[in-house]
């Protein structure tokens, strides 16, 4: 009867045989573990080998060999931030309580070519604003709109409305630098009302197994014309190194749309889907986990070159004078 | 292809075998079920993410008359929710389904007071984990059906008069199909897809599932309590994702026995489950 009990209990308490990490707060276990979280999933390293000749492997042997047994939580925050930034990626964070780690030399290490003061100059007080969409209409009658980031909401309705304003406007200046990005939808939603016909503008892969090398075949994306109001009429994007992200997918995607000219700096890059996961620690991560790419099948992880290439002159900005701005009006009148 | 249609559909009671007139004994139970749950999906988090869970359980049995009274037919639900933290305690997941089984056992009497049970449930089930913290992977969508082969045994105690029945069922799926993305893929690029690609056969190899319930019946003049522990344990390890379910709770509920008579009924089966 025991035996039975004990077999029945045994049972009773199937455990199979899958396990997950517990709690650890070891350097080298988290070590470890983020080392392994990034060489499984993440998407760039080939790429990366071939632009920045990165070797994970050679990163992990120079990296553990700063690990000790006593150092303290941040020391070890600092050494896996140390190793985060050599993959060069704006995507890839490391969530500690007491600070984020980053790498942001991608708009960090270059002229800005945006100054917030003129663009405030520029749009006035009487701009009109649709949701996360700031515009107006400049005195030669070019529409000016700023979007400054893709995490504040657009809907049709507010894209439709905009563009009804601006109906009578003799082009359009779409100013989306210091766009950091946002969600993919709202990027989508947005070009979606600068063409006329389904138009291919890229392709996204995923990972389909650990291996640095094992993705889907590319999957193409198109960029459907919108139901609402659609601007037949020249439009210019002004980007500079902050376009990331999702604004730098809407950048590949615009380039796609006729009519339309990209003026500005090279966007900032950020071309990886990112994903989240998790240290034994508790502290969470971000990286690239899909991998975008444009209609040539170029990454664009590392920004798009524009059409036009301009630059903010410090002795314009002295005077009030937004370089890019005027650059785009010009264009937009010839 | 039709016979194999027709079976699955008489195992889940779609079909009726027989139009023949009988007397049936049902028995429906209500539980209220609290205990701890445990999960674990690598396509959120390689953590295991711990914490309560409550579920409710319906549960219908009813013999027919079908192989000499042998064949009784069942029918579950069940709904969850669990709360669970990650070992740090930093971080939260919300995770709920909904689940039903039915399908049919074949009865033996092997000792006058033990009945054996062996048969097999369809089942299907949908539901969710949702990480508070993560960006493009906030979430997991659960959606699966499967063929169980599931055993039983039933003991009646007499304890001072009371009669006592205890029930142990185990339920093991051994073949279906669930919905899971692919390794690295997020659900933004699933949803500009095809959700159909997502499907994939499931079996004991990839996707060892058990679910255990074991229920103790106390018969009071107006009343049956049950009381009941159930662990279910639900796993895959498809497209490189590794995930982990196991929930274990305490159950309550109350049983009631329903007679339902007809004109006719010569080979009817009065036996109480």
């Amino acid at each position: 009867m025991k035996q039975f009990l004990i077999s029945l209990l045994t049972l009773l308490t199937f455990s199979a045989c899958q396990h997950g990490l517990e709690y650890d707060a070891t350097p080298t276990a988290n070590f470890e573990a983020l080392w392994q979280i990034i060489d499984r999933q993440y998407c760039f390293f080939d790429y990366k080998a071939q632009e920045t000749g990165l070797d994970w492997n050679e990163v992990h042997d120079r990296y553990a060999a700063r690990l000790t047994p006593h150092m303290t939580r941040a020391q070890l925050f600092e050494v896996l931030c140390d190793m985060l930034s050599e993959l060069r990626d704006g995507h890839v964070n490391l969530y500690y309580s007491a600070d984020v780690g980053r790498y942001w030399s991608w708009h960090e290490d270059y002229p800005r070519n945006f100054d917030e003061n003129l663009q405030d100059k520029y749009l006035g007080t009487d701009y009109k604003i649709g949701a996360g969409l700031y515009y107006r209409i400049l005195e030669d009658n070019i529409g000016y709109v700023a979007y400054n980031s893709f995490s504040s909401g657009i809907g049709e309705g507010n894209i439709s409305d905009m563009l009804y304003y601006l109906r009578a406007c003799d082009g359009l200046i779409l100013d989306i630098r210091g766009n950091g990005g946002g969600l993919l939808t709202y990027a989508e939603r947005l070009a979606s009302h600068f063409t006329n016909e389904r138009t291919l503008v890229g392709y996204m892969q995923h990972k389909t197994g650990a291996a640095h090398d094992a993705f889907s075949s590319p999957r193409a994306e198109y960029l459907n014309p919108a139901e609402g109001i659609r601007w037949q009429k020249r439009v210019v994007v002004l980007t500079n190194r902050e376009c990331y992200s999702a604004a730098n997918v809407f950048v590949r995607n615009m380039k796609c749309c006729p009519l339309v000219t990209t003026l500005g700096d090279q966007t900032g890059g950020g071309g990886g889907l990112p994903m989240s996961s998790e240290l034994p620690i508790g502290w969470s991560v971000r990286f690239s986990a899909s991998p975008t790419l444009d209609r040539n099948y170029q990454q664009i992880e590392f920004g798009i070159q524009p059409d036009v290439p301009c630059s903010l002159d410090p002795s314009d900005q002295a005077k009030g004078i937004d370089t890019l701005i005027e650059a785009a009006r010009q264009f937009l009148h010839k | 292809m039709r016979s194999l249609i027709l079976i699955i559909l008489c195992l889940v009671g779609l079909v009726p075998m027989q139009a023949q007139e009988h007397e049936r004994v049902l028995s429906h139970a209500n539980m209220l079920g609290v205990g701890r749950s445990m999960q674990y999906d690598t396509y959120l988090s390689p953590l295991e993410y711990h914490g309560p869970c409550v579920s409710f359980l319906h549960e219908s049995m009813r013999m027919t008359h079908h192989a000499a009274s042998r064949l009784s037919f069942q029918q579950r639900w069940q709904s969850g929710f669990a709360y669970t933290e990650n070992p740090a305690g930093n971080a939260e997941a919300y995770g709920g389904h909904i689940a039903w089984n039915g399908g049919w056992h074949y009865h033996w009497t092997p000792l006058p007071r033990l009945r054996l049970m062996a048969g097999g449930l369809l089942g299907a089930r949908v539901g969710f984990l949702y990480n508070t913290r993560n960006g493009n992977n906030p979430a997991q969508a659960r959606c699966a059906m499967d063929l169980s082969a599931s055993v039983a045994a039933l003991y009646d105690l007499r304890i001072r008069c009371r009669l006592f029945r205890i029930r142990y069922q185990a339920d093991l799926p051994v073949m279906g199909g669930m919905f899971s993305p692919r390794f690295g893929e997020s659900y933004y690029e699933i949803g500009e897809g095809k959700w159909a690609d997502h499907v994939f056969l499931t079996h004991p190899g990839n996707a060892l599932s058990l679910c255990q319930l074991l229920t103790v019946d106390c018969h009071f003049p107006r009343l049956t309590l049950r009381l009941g522990y159930q662990n279910d344990t639900r796993q895959s390890h498809v497209c490189h994702i590794r995930v982990r379910e196991t929930s274990r709770n305490f159950l309550i509920g109350v049983v009631k026995h329903f007679s339902v008579i007809t004109p006719s009924s010569p080979n009817a089966s009065k036996t109480i489950l």
